[in-house]
């Protein structure tokens, strides 16, 4: 088991070097060169060799990366253009909030799929079946953002029950929260009702009922146990959608977080803060990505017995 | 002799070949999400190619009509008229093309780039399908729409960019698929056989072994024009998609909600487009994975 663990960990660091790379050779084409806005039209050519060197813009792309990844091995991610504050410390203002929001939504989404995929599992091809996969479908097709707007139009503008926008108290994260976990939730739906499929129709499931066992016991004790495993790995693959949905619905609620860091810097062209936080976003992805692959490896004995041999 | 002849005949009509695309309509048929998806999709479809002949661009879409601006939907704007006094629904008519093309364009770019490199992955392995597939891991740990935001940002703002951007974000699962479906047909002996006579790597990959995985992209690509659909609007929305005056759906949605509190029509029926629009395709793309891989079905 230790072994997978060391084993992934180090496959961990190409992929970590990889997402820094694309990201920043991609805002490197976004930046352009902006020593000329900075020094305006009448600076000379080694007026704008030394801003360069200032900036840290001197050198190839290779080079400058490099030395990105080292300053950010040591937390510097370098400082806003706007705001000429500390990119690292920007970001890890905005991170709590986007983390809030992000749980929150997944809890949202688990109370609302597995019930559901269970009772259409266990109803298959019944009426209650048919409305459970309807309703996903429909979670499936709906754009969060939308979703979002016409629950705040019913809920924060008509009806009063929850603030329309920002992060004061417990209230205001209920409708950032179903904005951004409907989605999830309706995948979710999906995948529990044909997991739960899969292990209903197994021998040791007949082998409890014929021993007696209730099928109250059966359903939950025996079968979701089984089923919890797609569900988990399918949980840890849409933490990086859920990141993203985050992204539309702090837009739609004026949400403190990472995802308006983002939308915010780019609107100013701020592309220190854009690069760091899309680096910290992802990075974060991968971290939580793999303790879900080792939380799954100690779930399935399958897994761990192939690295414990 | 007489008799065997006949039999040859009998049976030669029993198991008279069906076109692959004749047992796919057959069981599609039966599905009824699936015919629903169909017929929603082609009315949106004859909608987008008929808006240019019902509806002149400069003005019922872009030109402004001061006297007519927020008006709640009525006989005369079925869907109401927004802060510059034009026609929703005309606005929506002529969104489809807009959201259709960068949907299906999207797709198209991904669905090459991403069979390619699948496809060459599998078939070649060894170092390089190792150097795909991790940088396809990388790709996929990338949120969608933070990637094509990075993508817009770096590219500028342009329907042609959108396009290019959504279809990079959403070419990891076409790697994969084409990945896995070359590996399992890779050993086979027809496969070896083509090699034998000396096919060119390339003519074994195109003719021989993508053939094989075409169902599974056919499907994926169905859904995955619903998921580009969505993020366009939502790039849209954030103001990083179709330029304005353009009557893009995400676009009319970010508008809309600057008078969502008096005047919510408007952001009501352009999200009441994209969900049908996108409902379709998952309706269509949910019933040929039915019909085309039986193992699939519950």
């Amino acid at each position: 088991m230790h072994r997978y663990i060391i084993k992934r960990l180090l496959m961990l660091i190409p992929v970590l070097l990889g997402v820094a790379f694309i990201i920043y050779a991609i805002m490197n084409v976004a930046e352009g060169d902006p020593v000329y806005q900075v020094a305006g039209p009448d600076a000379t050519e080694e007026q704008l060799d030394a801003l360069r060197e200032e900036m840290g813009l001197n050198g190839s792309l290779l080079e400058r990366y490099f030395r990105y990844i080292f300053k950010l091995l040591r937390g510097d991610l370098g400082t806003s253009y706007v705001s000429k504050m500390d990119v690292m410390q920007l970001y890890l203002q905005r991170l709590p909030n986007t983390l809030k929001l992000a749980s929150v939504a997944m809890i949202v989404a688990v109370v609302i799929s597995v019930p559901l995929g269970i009772v259409a599992a266990v109803n298959q091809n019944s009426i209650k079946d048919t409305v459970s996969m309807i309703l996903a479908l429909l979670g499936l097709s709906m754009p969060n953002f939308w979703l979002g707007l016409l629950l705040m139009l019913l809920f924060s503008l008509k009806l009063g029950w929850f603030p329309s926008g920002g992060a004061e108290g417990l209230r205001s994260v209920v409708l950032p929260a179903v904005t951004v976990g409907v989605g999830l939730a309706a995948l979710l739906t999906r995948t529990t009702r044909s997991s739960m499929l899969d292990v209903l129709r197994q021998d040791y499931l007949r082998t409890a009922r014929a021993k007696g066992v209730s099928e109250k016991r059966v359903v939950f004790h025996h079968a979701l146990r089984n089923a919890l495993i797609p569900i988990i790995t399918i949980f840890g693959v849409q933490f990086s959608n859920v990141l993203g949905g985050s992204v539309l619905a702090e837009t739609v609620f004026a949400w403190p977080g990472v995802g308006r860091l983002v939308v915010d810097a780019i609107d100013q062209r701020d592309i220190p803060t854009v690069t760091g936080a899309l680096i910290m976003t992802t990075m974060l992805v991968t971290i939580v990505n793999l303790i879900v692959d080792i939380v799954y490896a100690y779930v399935d004995p399958r897994i761990k017995a192939q690295y414990t041999k | 002799m007489a008799d065997s002849k006949e039999m040859q005949l009998r049976a030669s009509k029993l198991y008279k070949k069906r076109s692959s695309f004749e047992m796919v309509w057959r069981q599609l048929r039966r599905n009824k999400g699936a015919l629903l998806g169909l017929a929603l999709l082609i009315i949106i479809i004859i909608g987008a190619l008929i808006a240019p002949i019902v509806y002149d661009y400069d003005t019922d879409v872009i030109g402004m009509n001061v006297r007519e601006r927020m008006q709640w939907p009525s006989a005369r704007h079925i869907c109401g008229t927004d802060d510059l006094g034009r026609d929703i629904f005309a606005r929506i008519v002529y969104g489809a093309r807009y959201s259709l093309a960068v949907g299906f364009v999207a797709v198209i770019i991904a669905l090459i780039i991403g069979t390619a490199l699948g496809a060459a992955a599998g078939y070649i392995g060894g170092v390089f399908e190792n150097i795909v597939m991790r940088v396809c891991d990388i790709f996929s740990s990338i949120p969608s729409v933070l990637m094509a935001i990075a993508v817009v940002s770096a590219l500028g703002k342009s329907t042609a960019n959108l396009m290019l951007a959504v279809g990079i974000a959403s070419t990891a699962p076409f790697v994969r698929v084409a990945r896995a479906a070359v590996l399992v047909v890779r050993g086979e002996e027809y496969v070896e056989a083509a090699r034998a006579i000396g096919q060119p790597d390339w003519k074994i990959v195109i003719v021989h072994i993508l053939p094989n995985c075409l169902s599974q992209i056919i499907v994926q690509a169905t859904l995955r024009v619903g998921s580009a659909i969505i993020s366009a609007a939502q790039l849209s929305f954030l103001g990083l998609g179709v330029p304005a005056p353009a009557p893009e759906w995400g676009s009319m949605l970010s508008s809309g909600r600057l008078y969502i509190r008096d005047y919510s029509y408007m952001t009501l029926f352009p999200g009441i487009a994209i969900m049908i629009t996108v409902l379709s395709l998952n309706l269509l793309g949910d019933g040929l994975r039915d019909a085309l891989d039986p193992k699939l079905k519950r």
